[in-house]
């Protein structure tokens, strides 16, 4: 079964649960064994909003998740990068895995966004799917499905 | 295995450069201020954790007091340089890892 890991950043981006999720529920349904990374608050949030775990199946802690992955672990990697920190474990996680990658880059200040980009762009292969958008998941979402769709049809 | 993030928290043999920064901001001061610098890929382990950062990743030297000085991020609190001793084989180690 192919694996992909949904990397997630600090958590106080109100998006990032929801489109967390989303992008889980999405790749199950295209067949992929879903992990998410995350830090503890990150994770408390995903736990709250799906406590049976119909879309979480497997976590890790971003640490744990550093400290023992390896090339060949993940088919796909899917980052959230809505902030500088986050674009730097996007970029190592991408020189880790050596793999697919689809970075998810939104930030409401057009500025920084601009920034963010341009590292991934210039440091990675990694598909970029971006918007200037904070509370509303729907530009990414969007996006999000287009990058997807083909992944599904090979 | 070591641990960067307990090492902080249990010695106080360190020196924090700049912290809650950027990571371009952080290269950038130990490009400048170290007084030898190596690079080396994203991933990296340097002292037992992973470093984090836009490769290639500056790690900065200081051959007479034994110390290296390097990036330090963490996903709420942005990157910090952090300054820390280390013996002379860790700076073989990581020196085999130049890119």
């Amino acid at each position: 079964m192919k694996k992909a890991l949904i990397l997630l950043g600090c958590p106080e981006s109100p998006s990032q649960t929801p489109l967390a999720i989303y992008a889980a529920y999405k790749l199950d349904k295209m067949g992929f064994e879903v992990t998410l990374a995350s830090t503890p608050s990150a994770m408390k949030l995903l736990e709250v909003s799906d406590p049976e775990g119909h879309y979480i199946k497997n976590k890790i802690d971003l640490e744990s998740c550093l400290d023992t992955i390896k090339e060949g672990d993940y088919q796909l990697l899917i980052g959230f990068a809505h902030k500088d920190a986050a674009v730097s474990y996007f970029v190592t996680f991408y020189y880790i895995l050596n793999t697919k990658s689809i970075a998810l880059v939104f930030h409401h200040d057009a500025e920084k966004l601009e920034a963010f980009e341009e590292v991934i762009k210039s440091s990675t292969d990694a598909e970029i799917v971006s918007a200037r958008a904070y509370h509303n998941p729907t530009p990414i979402r969007v996006r999000l499905d287009r990058v997807l769709k083909p992944l599904g049809e090979l | 295995m070591f641990c960067l993030d307990t090492y902080l928290r249990e010695s106080e043999d360190y020196t924090i450069h700049l912290s809650r920064a950027g990571f371009k901001d952080c290269a950038k001061f130990i490009e400048k201020n170290a007084k030898r610098v190596i690079h080396v890929p994203a991933g990296t382990k340097v002292i037992g954790a992973r470093i984090i950062g836009i490769p290639p990743v500056p790690i900065g030297v200081d051959d007479e007091k034994s110390t290296i000085m390097l990036p330090y991020t963490k996903p709420c609190y942005g990157t910090a340089v952090v300054e820390i001793p280390v013996p002379p084989e860790e700076i073989r180690m990581i020196e085999s890892k130049i890119i």
